[in-house]
């Protein structure tokens, strides 16, 4: 767009003049130029500067002249924006108005001379009247009389206070106003007038139609008449195009310029307004329109190239104004695009495009001028006279420059002498350097919007543009970011050619190693010769299998004769020596994966140490032609198990592989035919455990070339990405085919078989409380143990876990069982051991270390566990130890063990109270109750109470237990076998009137009985076991009755006995009691059998019976039961209490029986 | 004229490329297939923009150039086929009725049972078939 003049660029502005004042101009033209929209202002100083207005006398006659020299004059735009003013502002000082005659004369005087000037070219005149202090009063006759005298309408004489600053702003305002509208009437008239002419027919000559158009345009420009300015300059160009067809002038190249450069002008103008008003579409078909229009005019032969120039110049505008344009607006609608885009693609824009074809133009230029400068030798001297032609008044035009003294004179030119002035002047240029600009611009343009393939075709005409101008690293960058968008599509030719020149580019800044890579990934490109592209090539040469081959005859020439021997082809730079030897890698994702390839796979999956397994390494090459490798190399993640294979059919090879210190392994031959897999296999040991895997295979070629290629698994093996789709077998690496589908380029190496034995001996179940002793016992057999670590893990078999934080229990207990500890084998203390043992022991996990062990030795421990739930868990036990001293190289051996054992409760305790025998306090709360419910809720006051705790041997049938109880008074122990109870009674009196009461906790202390033989041991090591039982808590209540029943602890067939019932009052009221006696079978009664008593307070009422038992044995005596009738409470002794035991005769009791001594103590 | 026909695969990889000109611009051509593929992707991304044409296998006019126009056609099977002409005003119904024609000739070549899909096709027939009907566009719109 810099090539337009700035008149043209930005739209007009409407031009104001000021005279007289002029210390005020100043403050005026700053305020005008910031009003909306702006205006220029030009200022001058005094009267005397106005005959600059005048209108000179020749324009007059210009029209006669037929047909007219010029379409426009270079000038015109530009003396309208900044010397012909629209309007012309008088300024006057009031005092001078409206002061004496004498000065008001001078002010009618000055108003004429300017009104005879502005008059020539219809300036709109306006008076401001300066009110500079505030005393000068306005005379309205004075001031009628100025706009009689000025010729003006009232409000164009304005009266503005530069002091009053409050109103100074809004006066301007006003004023700014004012003069545009009246700028805008000038703008206005102008343009009618010229219109009038246009419409009248008058005019004799298109180019004045164009002309008229033109300003008719410009001038609806100034009053921002958009709509009118885009009509006529459409009219314009239209006509213009009319003179187009029929150009008749002898001078038939510079017209044609001329023509090409007003319609240039006249379209920018046209893009620029549609552009503006947001209509890119139309701005799109205009330029499209405008660019067929014009494409055929291509004009005599030696100025072809200024038809490109030009036409290059058309894209490189259009593409800038639609850039700015898209930026300013930022709504790059495509919807709306999509309606009205039936012919139109999406492509038209994007000002990439157009940036593209702009640079696709300049170089069909560069090529014309090439052409018509190799054409004619003429062109080759220095035309002196070329240096004196300058643009003429016209736009297009060019005149020689004649100066005769002061005198300077245009004269026109001949076509020839043109010509040869274009050409002398498009030499000046360097084509290249905007070439690449333009495609720079277009190629980051696509970039940003993601179309990777028109940035990449930018992107490579770039780098060819750089690569015929020399500059060799910009080209080699920009063809090495395109090659690998190619690469990924499999678009071989392209890649190829981009290759090609990489590859030219690397020969000439002589780095080796990037020509090799290019050569070589050239050579195995999947080339056919049916692409087509046979003669249209670039450095690389045609895309043909005999090109490959020549390339890779090439580099195989280069890199094998590196001692020294340089063809003559071969530039000096390009050669390997010993002191730089060529080193390729290729990896996964390289493009040299075509040219090597390593596929690797062991035949077994895991390896014992020290066996031996096979392996086979395969290589591919699409390379033309048979490579022969002079020596593999193969390297392991196990440096010692790498190898090398020589080729038998070079020694030398083998000569400088035979100082390493490492295994050779020779083949046959090692020849890499194109497109065939070369399998070779060998056997390969390794003695460490572990993973060992191929890393990669480096192949030598000559002395000092090699090619190190990343090992990969057959099946986990890509396809090469270049040759999917090639119409060639499928080959697979390994011939058998499980290997091919799962071959592994890594192999597990086991560990050594452990010689050494891990006893775990548990002894049965567990019991809850009890410790556990585990004894776990290691034994050498055939190994030494160094640094011998022992893990032991517990799990639950159930797999519910050991853990149960959500139980409300202390953390220790937490865990449902816990390993406690490890005890080390006897004799052995932790001072003694060094400062290398370990022992770690957590809640289900613990470490030890085992000490060395020779040979045949053991060593033993026991593992403490304890059980707080009855649960079966799992015991893993694993040992690790390294057979050999040397710890950095051995391996570990791992040994596993594992044991279930099972978890058992082993004591069950209960409880029961028991009221003493024949005395039944009456205790309320039972009678409330129903009486089936558990009389034990509630214990008498002051009464003793029996309280029996049963501990039972729960555990299985295989243990007895031996149990001490937690009570002093009973130190002795008791044995008890598996389903044996053990009762322990004691008496509970409740002595304090508390209405509930805490009996305590049981506990019962007791450990598991081992048996005869191991008396002694496990009475010494095994602790006692606490088990405890909380008590329930009991209620306390004091009875108001007890009823004791007493009769003699046995009686005698026939022989009376006295029963006696004694009521207790313990209340301080008087009690009624109801009682009755109910008839037994087995005794003769006298007696009451039911009355109605009042027992005294504090007292005991005693009913008495006589007895006489009539059958032997067990006897229910007569039940006695009785009601209290306050109470309502009915009492009834139980059964057991009530019966006796009847002999037949009289007993003679010879010593004192057990049952005796038993029922004695109860009854105490 | 037509002056290249090109299949290109799913990967964007040609599988079939042939120019018909004697002039030595097959490189220039291949550029300009390989560019066009950018419009295709742009077109089925974005169906959006180009509304009317869902579902549709013909995709209309991709690129314009100054000398050649460059049509595109999409199967059901994410195949593309590009045609470029030097003829600059083709009718829509003429390069539709080619496509037609085209794709008839690819999928009976691609039927074949040793042709592998996904590789480049190389069928002798097909590139006879093809010649057949690039002769025959110029004819039909004539007629």
């Amino acid at each position: 767009m810099e090539e337009f003049p700035e008149e043209l660029r930005t739209p007009p502005v409407t031009l104001l003049s000021m005279v007289g004042c002029p210390e005020h101009h100043n403050l005026i033209s700053t305020h005008f130029l910031s009003e909306h929209p702006p205006i220029n202002t030009l200022a001058l100083p005094d009267l005397s500067k106005i005959y600059l207005f005048s209108r000179k006398k020749k324009d007059s006659d210009s029209t006669a002249m037929f047909p007219p020299p010029g379409i426009l004059k270079r000038d015109w735009l530009i003396k309208h924006r900044t010397k012909v003013p629209a309007v012309l502002a008088a300024l006057f000082p009031a005092h001078h108005v409206f002061g004496d005659p004498a000065q008001w004369l001078q002010v009618c005087t000055d108003l004429d001379s300017i009104k005879t000037v502005i008059r020539a070219r219809n300036i709109k005149l306006a008076v401001l009247i300066l009110q500079l202090n505030g005393q000068d009063e306005i005379n309205e006759d004075r001031m009628i009389a100025l706009r009689k005298r000025a010729e003006v309408d009232s409000k164009f004489v304005v009266l503005l206070n530069p002091n009053d600053t409050l109103e100074l702003k809004e006066s301007l305002r006003r004023l700014a106003n004012t003069f545009s509208e009246l700028a805008s009437t000038y703008y206005r008239d102008q343009g009618r007038a010229i219109k009038l002419r246009i419409e009248k027919k008058s005019v004799n000559s298109v180019e004045l139609v164009v002309r008229y158009c033109f300003k008719v345009a410009v001038y609806a420009e100034f009053r921002s008449d958009w709509a009118e300015a885009l009509k006529f300059y459409e009219e314009a160009y239209h006509t213009l195009r009319e003179i187009a067809g029929v150009s008749t002038k002898l001078s038939a190249v510079q017209r044609l310029v001329e023509i090409k450069t007003i319609a240039e002008q006249l379209h920018f103008k046209i893009s620029t307004l549609l552009l503006l008003s947001g209509k890119v579409i139309e701005a799109v078909t205009w330029f499209r329109q405008h660019k067929n229009a014009y494409r055929k005019l291509v004009g005599a032969p030696e100025v072809i190239f200024l038809h490109w120039e030009w036409m290059s110049r058309q894209f490189l505008v259009f593409a800038e104004l639609l850039e700015t344009s898209l930026k300013s607006t930022q709504s790059f609608s495509p919807v709306h695009l999509g309606s009205s885009a039936k012919l139109l693609s999406v492509w038209e824009c994007y000002p990439a495009y157009y940036y593209q074809l702009a640079a696709h133009n300049l170089s069909e230029k560069r090529s014309a001028l090439e052409l018509t400068v190799s054409m004619s030798e003429t062109y080759d001297a220095v035309d002196s006279n070329a240096q004196s032609v300058v643009p003429s008044v016209y736009v297009g035009q060019f005149a020689r420059l004649i100066e005769q003294g002061d005198n300077v004179d245009m004269l026109p030119i001949s076509d020839e002498e043109y010509t040869r002035y274009a050409v002398s002047e498009g030499r000046r240029f360097q084509d290249s350097f905007e070439i690449i600009a333009l495609l720079r611009k277009a190629y980051e343009s696509y970039s940003s919007l993601k179309i990777l393939r028109m940035s990449s075709l930018c992107g490579f005409q770039m780098a060819k543009e750089y690569f015929s101008e020399g500059d060799i690293s910009n080209a080699k960058q920009n063809f090495d970011s395109i090659t690998s968008l190619y690469r990924k599509e499999g678009w071989v030719t392209l890649l190829w050619d981009a290759l090609g020149y990489l590859r030219e580019c690397s020969r000439k800044t002589g780095s080796i190693k990037d020509f090799v890579e290019y050569s070589l990934e050239m050579a195995a490109l999947p080339v056919s010769s049916g692409t087509g592209v046979q003669r249209d090539t670039g450095p690389a040469g045609p895309a043909s299998l005999l090109q490959k081959e020549i390339i890779q005859k090439e580099v195989f020439t280069l890199v094998s004769e590196a001692s020294g021997f340089i063809s003559d082809e071969h530039p000096s730079n390009l050669k390997i020596t010993g002191d730089k030897p060529l080193h390729l890698e290729v990896d996964l994702v390289s493009p040299l994966r075509l040219v090597l390839l390593a596929s690797v796979a062991f035949h077994e999956q895991t390896i014992k140490p020290g066996a031996s397994t096979l392996i086979t390494v395969s290589l591919l090459s699409h390379l033309p032609l048979t490579v022969e490798i002079d020596q593999l190399e193969i390297q392991f993640n196990q440096s010692d198990c790498n190898f090398l294979i020589a080729n038998a059919q070079k020694p030398q090879s083998l000569e400088v592989s035979a100082v390493q210190q490492r295994r050779i392994e020779t083949a046959p031959s090692l020849l890499l035919a194109s497109n065939k897999w070369l399998r070779l296999t060998y056997a390969i040991q390794s003695d460490k455990s572990g993973k060992l895997e191929c890393l990669s295979v480096i192949a030598k070629i000559g002395s000092h070339f090699t090619i190190c290629c990343r090992a990969e698994s057959p099946a986990s093996l890509d396809s090469l990405p270049l040759w999917t789709s090639e119409n060639c077998i499928e080959t697979v690496p390994i011939k058998d085919p499980i290997l091919a589908l799962s071959g592994q380029k890594s192999s597990q190496v086991e560990e050594a078989d452990p010689q050494v034995d891990l006893h775990l001996d548990a002894s049965g179940p567990a019991l809850v409380g009890e410790i556990f002793l585990v004894p776990v016992t290691v034994i050498s057999k055939g190994h030494d143990i160094y640094s011998g670590e022992m893990k032991i893990n517990l799990v639950d078999v159930k797999g519910g876990g050991l853990f149960s934080p959500k139980e409300s229990e202390p953390f220790s207990m937490a865990h449902h069982v816990q390993l406690i500890g490890i005890s080390g084998p006897e004799g052995e203390n932790e001072s003694q051991l060094d400062s290398d043992y370990i022992k770690q022991v957590q809640q289900s996990f613990g470490l030890i270390s085992v000490p060395f062990l020779k040979n045949g030795d053991r060593w033993s421990c026991k593992l403490e566990i304890q059980w707080h739930r009855p649960k079966p868990i799992m015991l893993y036990v694993s040992l690790s130890y390294n057979p050999y001293a040397d710890e950095s190289t051995a391996q570990k051996v791992h040994v596993h063990k594992q044991l279930e054992i099972e978890g058992h409760t082993a004591i069950v305790l209960n409880h029961h109270f028991l009221v003493p025998f024949r005395r039944n306090p009456l205790l309320l709360s039972w009678n409330k109750q129903s009486s089936d419910s558990d009389p034990s809720e509630s214990l008498p006051l002051n009464e003793k109470n029996v309280l029996i705790v049963g501990a039972k041997n729960y555990d299985g049938v295989e243990n007895t237990c031996s149990i001490q109880h937690g009570n002093e008074e009973l130190p002795e122990l008791n044995l008890l076998v598996p389903g044996e109870e053990c009762k322990k009674v004691f008496c509970v009196t409740p002595n304090m009137n508390i209405s509930r009461i805490n009996l305590g906790t049981v506990c019962l202390r007791w450990r598991r009985d081992m048996g005869v033989q191991e008396q002694s041991v496990s009475s010494a090591t095994l602790p006692w076991v606490v088990t405890k039982e909380k008590l329930p808590d009991r209620n306390v209540e004091v009875p108001p009755l007890i009823v004791s029943l007493e009769c003699p602890p046995y009686a005698i067939l026939g022989d009376p006995f006295t029963f006696y019932v004694k009521i207790l009052n313990q209340t301080r009221f008087l009690q009624e009691v109801k009682y009755s006696l109910a008839d037994s079978q087995s005794f003769v009664l006298s007696g009451s059998h039911n009355d109605t008593i009042y027992v005294l307070p504090k007292s005991e009422h005693i009913l008495s019976y006589k007895l006489v038992p009539l059958s032997s044995g067990m006897q229910q005596m007569p039940r006695f039961s009785m009601t209290s009738v306050r109470y309502s409470a009915l009492l009834q002794p139980p059964n057991s209490s009530s019966s006796v035991f009847v002999f037949p005769s009289k007993p003679h009791f010879k010593t004192d029986g057990s049952t005796n001594n038993r029922v004695d103590s109860i009854a105490s | 004229m037509i002056v290249c026909v090109a299949v290109v695969g799913h990967q964007n990889n040609p599988l079939y490329i042939q120019s018909f000109t004697e002039a030595d611009d097959a490189l220039k051509l291949h550029h300009i297939v390989h560019c066009s593929l950018d419009v295709v992707d742009e077109r089925v991304n974005n169906p959006k923009k180009s509304g009317p044409m869902l579902n549709e296998t013909f995709l209309g006019l991709l690129y314009p150039t100054d000398n050649y126009k460059v049509y595109g056609y999409l199967t059901n099977t994410k195949v593309k086929f590009i045609l470029v002409t030097t003829d600059l005003d083709v009718r829509d119904a003429d390069v539709r009725n080619f496509f037609r024609k085209f794709h008839t000739a690819y999928v009976d070549a691609v039927s074949n049972p040793f042709h592998v899909p996904g590789k480049k096709i190389t069928s002798r027939i097909f590139a006879e078939r093809v010649s057949t009907i690039v002769k025959s566009f110029g004819l039909n719109s004539a007629g």
